[in-house]
């Protein structure tokens, strides 16, 4: 036991808190809802989460050096239409040039951002509530406020919802849910293994140390923006993908969404603390949640958005209890191997006399 | 204690500093100020608050550029534009509160600054490594630990264990000791000794003079931003010392003209915050202006704090006007008639983008209403126009944004909105630091105006020959204990200075705190020098 609690932190338990809270909302919706666990539901909640959970990973990078950036929907909503337009005038683009480009439409919108926060010195929440509606603007104007039509898109994309990587049984692993699990693993790796990702941690556990310590702080969160605008932009991709047709709201009210994923999946909205991996808990807990109460015939749907700010609530608050219960059993027995080594030491003593 | 080894001549300074200069608007920080390092040295830089040091830390570690002067590393000239270059010469810098990240585990913190341990973060190797340095310091503590959570002195040991791993050959710590426990303190010492027979240069800066002259080699003396002296710690003693550290000019300063103690106001008993200061012993009587006197981090302005009800203090007993009160809000404070004048003005004693008038009658407000509630702009208009003569408030209209005026003005307004008040007891913090000349000889008059009119005044100050001056008697104050009362006769800079560094030992203040009934005699100013 005291070799796992060293061997383990706390934090490293979140995950652990989060997969629980996921399976106990499971088993209530199975007791509510006649046959709620069933492939049909898990393959829905692939589709619908997916989207969401790439742009929560990007929230999460801005969030962690104690930024936000509310321009997230926006940045979808252009990149989507972007690619979109695009696609219909010409539908022999190969696909990876399509990606590369949704991409790269993001990275410009978010080095916007990036650019006015770090080296313009103005809060994030203001930079990118300002582009929040200056982004859509530009799409309206742009479209002429005109849809993209999924008619007009070419075959593949049509198809690539309904695309299946690998099916056990009748549960399927959608290739759209594919993606954002890439995503997710990929930033994993990097927050963990790369020293630029741990810097992100660093500058918004600490800014004034992040200073002293010599770190390029402007340019580590100007790169967290353009990779958050780049996700963004890849989402944008997924979204017209999904649903085929984009008007001049698509992605309207995203970051929203976002944000509640990345902040249930554990990201502090102080930063220093969080991790991709979190975000898509976040973003499943959130479509489960969503996902079980549509099913509930007996909820109003006004009530439905209601009773989701709620339970987003409730998960935040029941993580932050239980991670106060976790940090004080482990200063506990800290404490105690402490006692337990001085004593082991004093026990010592005589023996040798003897 | 072990000394260092003895080094050969020829070794050389490390680190040098020549004819280095800083000013800042308004403020000769540094003059002309020269001084060396040697390699496995450990070397004291002592002095007053506002001596430079804190400048001079932020020259060495490349946050400020000098004016003038040149810095030298083996010899040779080099510049330091960063704290990235400073680091990148060897050069580290730890502070009294320490500069972790604490969502980072230690091991982490530790390595955060490489540059160079390849393009990937090898955890196991980091564990590892971390765990090499810390028995190297013989420190002992999980390195998969997050930094939140650990002790201030763990997280100064993470902080050395970092400037280690980045091959440190010139360490700067700013009061370390400052916050650290005695047992703290001696492993801290450990450290030092330990990097000192490893070579490394240290800079030591520190406020008690005990532990400066116990862990010191050599000694620097820094006063008024100029360098005063350098010697072996064997060459000099502390009464030497306190002297170079204080011997300002009180001459320039308005004398305070003796006025007579009128009768008791209040009566502090014991007055203890946990874990911030503790039996605090004194009276306050009208008429009077009794100054507290302490070096930075002595917590004298956590008391005033506590006497205006904002970190309300803890046990202990005060007695005002005759009745015992237990002051625990600035709005019961402000019934009793305690007004507190704030050391910070731009933050907490001003709106500043409000006018004049509008600060002057903010706390007052509800006098100025008519039967609706409203607001008389008038009335409000006029009190503003009697400050404005009285204490003479340089302002082209009293309409104006009070963020406008120079400091000293603004400190006359904050004091126009209190005074406005009609207080019995004006607490003053800091109430002339970063105001000119003249306006700060202003201040004085009316601080004894104020106090020929029967107004008790407690004026806390960093400014020594400002506390002496203007003060009928001098509480000093050293790390949240009382150390002793001094009427206006007996203060002289030397004792005040013993007093505040604590040179003359715990017991008589232990004494003192033992027989509060003597408080306010000349009994509790028979302090040995």
């Amino acid at each position: 036991m005291s070799f796992l609690m060293r061997r383990f932190r706390p934090e490293q338990l979140r995950v652990l808190v989060l997969v629980g809270v996921l399976v106990a909302i499971l088993i209530f919706f199975q007791t509510q809802v006649e046959g709620f666990v069933s492939p049909r539901t898990v393959n829905r909640l692939q589709t619908s989460i997916a989207i969401i959970t790439v742009v929560a990973v990007a929230e999460t990078l801005v969030i962690l050096t104690r930024n936000i950036d509310l321009s997230v929907g926006s940045i979808v909503g252009f990149a989507a239409y972007f690619v979109g337009t695009q696609l219909s005038r010409n539908n022999d683009m190969s696909p990876l040039l399509i990606v590369l480009m949704a991409i790269s439409v993001g990275g410009v919108l978010g080095a916007i951002n990036g650019v006015l926060v770090s080296y313009g010195r103005v809060p994030s929440i203001i930079v990118t509530l300002g582009t929040l509606a200056i982004y859509r603007t530009v799409l309206v104007e742009f479209s002429n406020a005109q849809t993209v039509l999924t008619s007009r898109l070419p075959e593949w994309l049509q198809t690539l919802p309904s695309i299946n990587l690998a099916s056990v049984g009748s549960f399927d692993v959608r290739l759209i849910f594919a993606m954002a699990l890439a995503v997710v693993i990929i930033f994993q790796l990097a927050l963990t293994y790369l020293p630029y990702g741990r810097r992100l941690y660093a500058v918004g556990s600490n800014p004034d140390a992040a200073r002293i310590a010599g770190f390029p702080s402007q340019r580590i969160v100007f790169f967290a923006f353009v990779l958050c605008g780049a996700l963004s932009g890849l989402a944008g991709f997924m979204f017209l993908g999904q649903y085929g047709n984009v008007t001049v709201v698509a992605g309207q009210g995203m970051e929203l969404q976002a944000i509640a994923a990345a902040v249930v999946g554990g990201v502090s909205i102080l930063g220093g603390t969080g991790s991709a991996f979190g975000a898509l808990l976040g973003a499943a807990l959130i479509g489960l949640l969503e996902q079980g109460l549509r099913r509930m015939p007996q909820i109003d749907e006004f009530w439905r958005y209601a009773l989701l700010g709620f339970l987003i609530l409730i998960a935040v608050a029941v993580d932050t209890v239980v991670m106060n219960r976790l940090r004080a059993i482990w200063a506990r027995n800290e404490l105690q191997m402490a006692a337990g080594s001085d004593q082991a030491t004093e026990q010592e003593k005589p023996a040798h006399v003897a | 204690m072990t000394q260092s080894p003895p080094r050969s001549p020829r070794d050389g300074p490390i680190f040098e500093l020549r004819g280095v200069s800083k000013s800042f608007p308004g403020v000769q920080a540094l003059s002309d100020v020269s001084f060396f390092l040697n390699p496995g040295e450990v070397h004291a830089l002592i002095g007053e608050n506002g001596a430079g040091k804190s400048t001079l830390i932020k020259i060495m570690t490349g946050i400020y550029a000098p004016d003038q002067g040149e810095i030298l590393l083996d010899g040779q000239p080099v510049q330091i534009r960063n704290s990235m270059e400073a680091q990148t010469l060897g050069i580290a810098a730890i502070y009294q509160e320490p500069m972790v990240f604490p969502d980072l585990n230690v091991a982490e913190n530790i390595f955060i600054s490489h540059a160079d341990r390849g393009p990937v973060v090898r955890w196991g190797r980091m564990y590892k490594d971390a765990r090499e340095i810390l028995d190297r310091l013989d420190v002992k503590l999980d390195v998969r630990q997050p930094a939140r959570g650990l002790t201030l002195a763990a997280q100064q040991a993470v902080e050395i264990a970092k400037a280690i791993s980045l091959d440190v050959r010139v360490l700067i710590m700013d009061e370390p000791t400052a916050s650290l426990s005695a047992h703290e303190v001696a492993q801290l010492f450990r450290i030092v000794n330990n990097l000192r027979n490893q070579g490394v240069a240290i800079l030591f800066i520190g406020h008690r003079l005990e532990e400066v002259f116990q862990i010191a080699d050599r000694v620097t003396v820094l006063r008024d931003g100029r360098w005063i002296s350098s010697a072996p710690r064997a060459d000099v003693t502390t009464e030497q010392v306190i002297r170079e550290m204080v011997g300002r000019q009180i001459d320039d300063f308005f004398a305070k003209t003796e006025t007579n103690r009128g009768e008791l106001l209040a009566s502090v008993r014991g007055l203890t915050r946990d874990g911030v200061f503790s039996d605090m012993n004194f009276d306050v009587y009208k008429g009077e202006v009794l100054g507290f006197a302490g070096l930075v981090g002595a917590r004298r302005t956590d008391v005033g704090l506590a006497l205006f009800g904002i970190n309300p203090a803890t046990s202990g007993e005060i007695v005002y006007e005759d009745k015992s009160v237990n002051i625990q809000s600035p709005e019961q404070a402000m019934r009793l008639g305690i007004a507190y004048v704030t050391e910070d003005r731009r933050q907490l004693g001003l709106v500043l983008p409000m006018s004049v008038v509008v600060n002057v009658t903010l706390p007052t407000l509800p006098r100025y209403l008519n039967r609706l509630g409203l607001v008389k702009r008038s009335q409000e208009a006029a009190t503003a126009r009697t400050y404005q003569e009285k204490l003479s408030i340089r302002t082209p209209s009293l309409n104006g944004e009070v963020g406008k005026l120079s400091g000293g003005n603004q400190q006359k307004v904050v004091l126009s909105k209190w005074l406005n008040m009609e207080p019995k007891l004006l607490i003053l913090d800091e109430p002339t630091r970063g105001i000119d000349v003249r306006t700060k000889a202003e201040v004085h008059h009316i601080i004894n105006d104020l106090a020929a009119q029967g107004l008790a005044i407690i004026l806390i100050s960093s400014d020594l020959p400002e506390v002496l001056a203007m003060s009928d008697r001098v509480i000093v104050m050293r790390e949240g204990r009382q150390m002793g009362i001094f009427p206006r006769d007996e203060a002289t800079q030397e004792t005040i200075m013993t007093t505040a560094m604590g040179q003359v030992g715990t017991a008589n203040g232990a004494g003192l705190n033992g027989q509060p009934a003597t408080e306010g005699g000349s009994a509790d100013s028979e302090v040995p020098l």
